[in-house]
């Protein structure tokens, strides 16, 4: 078919989670859908830490736990406080799950390719410049000298949304908003993996890592494991980094792998994949203030529809469920009589309804949270030291208060220390 | 390269080379190089993980090919020295396991 001859109710800009399954919910309603990637083929740009959500996947698609690429259910949570060699580490465990381990490579193909089997065109290899107006409305994409055109758009194109900036409809990010992820996949076998985590069949572990880890940086680090390898990565902010990181960023993230505490996790691997991406984090001011104009509904990370709460990241299901509630705000525009504004703005209400923008407030404080340097510095330090008082025994095991007195003695007073808790407490 | 190359630090470039990319015959970032001189961090230098920007002799230099597609530079960069498009026709970085 080709494409620029034929007129499309809905163009779809993005083959990513939140792109995809607002080309799906549409086609299976019998919209005439175009998803556009700018890919070789959906994932081939996306990257993410490495869990997924699923209840917001499984209200989207049927059988979902049956079909997707899921590689291994998180039935273990680590949330590890680092100091230098010394490590304090929360875990919870149980037989059930919440949420699993993927690529989003290849969960992005399989998104993809249900939005096609549901009637959908996918084209990959299309980058589009800008959006096409009309009248003031949004009526379709430009891509090089061609016109793609269709009464409404979803612009999910990512989190540098250059169409979105070119368009003039959102300022260019500033190092303020984002964090920068980076990611080394390391390739080892099922059994490895089984056997050096503690795991069992498909079982999977998220570990979450703060403190020394980003030596100083506010950011956080993590690990997942996959079927057979680990998705080990570091997350840092970009307005901190630009003065505090201070040489080649890669050293940070080889300095985690090569830590004397993961590194015998990991010791039979050899690197697959080296990936980087740019993060939502201050999600109130990412976050257009209408995810919706004439023509135009806006999902996924171009929203700034991502939360990190610090022991964990969520975007694929945010995205994913954004994407949902778009296709379901075009469906209401259709039965309206058009995609103005005025239809379009209950894809806002959707999102006010929804987990999405409730959790989105809920949070919205933790973001200044994040960076407080005694929160990813002093505290874990603290913890570890505490620890140490309490589990390095020669002769004479202290009390609790005793170590905690200590351990903070001359680095931190009760006072400042209570206000933080009590802060941490109010904001996560 | 060894099995037991997670037990050392490796060179970027040695890391890079484990991605897939399908590089575009033409530049899809381009660096007005003559802003770098007045920017004290050059925070590119540091924060492109791909390791794009290096310094030589005082000089900002620049090369697209190992580009992740991140964004950072564009954004860290406080010149606004970096322009910064997609690559076209699926061209760029293809990534498989991320």
């Amino acid at each position: 078919m080709d494409a620029t001859s034929y007129r499309f109710d809905v163009v779809v800009v993005g083959a990513g989670p939140a792109g995809s399954s607002a080309a799906y919910t549409l086609a299976k309603r019998g919209f005439k859908v175009l998803l556009v990637e700018r890919g070789r083929s959906p994932g081939a740009k996306n990257m993410f830490g490495g869990r997924v959500y699923v209840s917001p996947l499984k209200e989207i698609y049927p059988d979902f736990e049956n079909k997707a690429p899921i590689h291994r259910w998180v039935t273990r949570e680590k949330v590890s406080l680092v100091d230098g060699d010394n490590m304090t580490t929360l875990e919870y465990e149980a037989r059930n799950s919440k949420s699993f381990t993927t690529y989003l490579t290849q969960l992005s193909g399989w998104m993809a390719k249900q939005a096609e089997e549901a009637g959908a065109l996918l084209l990959n290899e299309i980058t589009v410049d800008r959006l096409y107006m009309e009248n003031g409305f949004v009526r379709g994409i430009v891509v090089g000298e061609e016109v793609l055109k269709a009464d409404v758009v979803i612009d999910a194109e990512g989190i540098n949304r250059l169409v979105l900036e070119k368009s003039g409809i959102v300022p260019r990010l500033k190092p303020s908003q984002v964090a920068l992820g980076i990611k080394e996949v390391i390739k080892l076998s099922v059994e490895e993996i089984n056997t050096n985590f503690g795991l069992e069949g498909n079982e999977g572990l998220a570990w979450i890592l703060m403190g020394d880890v980003t030596k100083g940086v506010p950011g956080g680090a993590f690990i997942y494991t996959n079927r057979d390898s680990v998705s080990l990565g570091l997350v840092v902010y970009l307005e901190d980094a630009i003065y505090k990181v201070n040489k080649h960023i890669s050293n940070y993230i080889e300095e985690l792998r090569l830590h004397p505490l993961l590194n015998k996790y990991i010791k039979e691997g050899r690197i697959m994949e080296y990936s980087s991406h740019l993060i939502p984090e201050d999600i109130g001011s990412i976050m257009p203030p209408k995810p919706y104009y004439n023509g135009l509904l806006i999902a996924g990370d171009a929203a700034g529809f991502l939360l990190n709460l610090g022991y964990t990241y969520r975007g694929v299901d945010f995205a994913a469920y954004s994407g949902y509630l778009a296709a379901k705000a075009v469906e209401y525009g259709h039965d309206n009589g058009g995609y103005n504004e005025e239809n379009l703005s209950i894809y806002k209400k959707y999102l006010e309804e929804s987990f999405i923008l409730k959790q989105l407030k809920k949070f919205k404080d933790v973001h200044s949270l994040m960076k407080k340097e005694r929160l990813f510095e002093l505290y874990p330090s603290l913890a570890n030291h505490i620890a140490r008082e309490l589990f390095h025994i020669d002769y004479e095991s202290p009390k609790i208060l005793e170590a905690i007195k200590k351990a903070k003695e001359g680095r931190v007073g009760w006072f400042t220390l209570l206000r933080d808790l009590y802060e941490v407490s109010r904001k996560i | 390269m060894s099995t037991k190359e997670v037990r050392k630090k490796l060179r970027i470039e040695d890391i890079l080379n484990n991605n897939v990319w399908d590089v575009d015959y033409e530049a899809h970032i381009i660096v007005d190089t003559s802003k770098c001189a007045k920017c004290e961090y050059k925070p590119c230098v540091r924060l492109c993980p791909a390791e794009c920007y290096t310094m030589v002799d005082d000089k900002v230099l620049f090369s697209y090919e190992g580009c992740l597609e991140c964004g950072t530079c564009r954004i860290v960069c406080p010149e606004e020295a970096i322009t910064w498009r997609y690559p076209p026709s699926g061209r760029g970085i293809h990534f498989r396991f991320s």
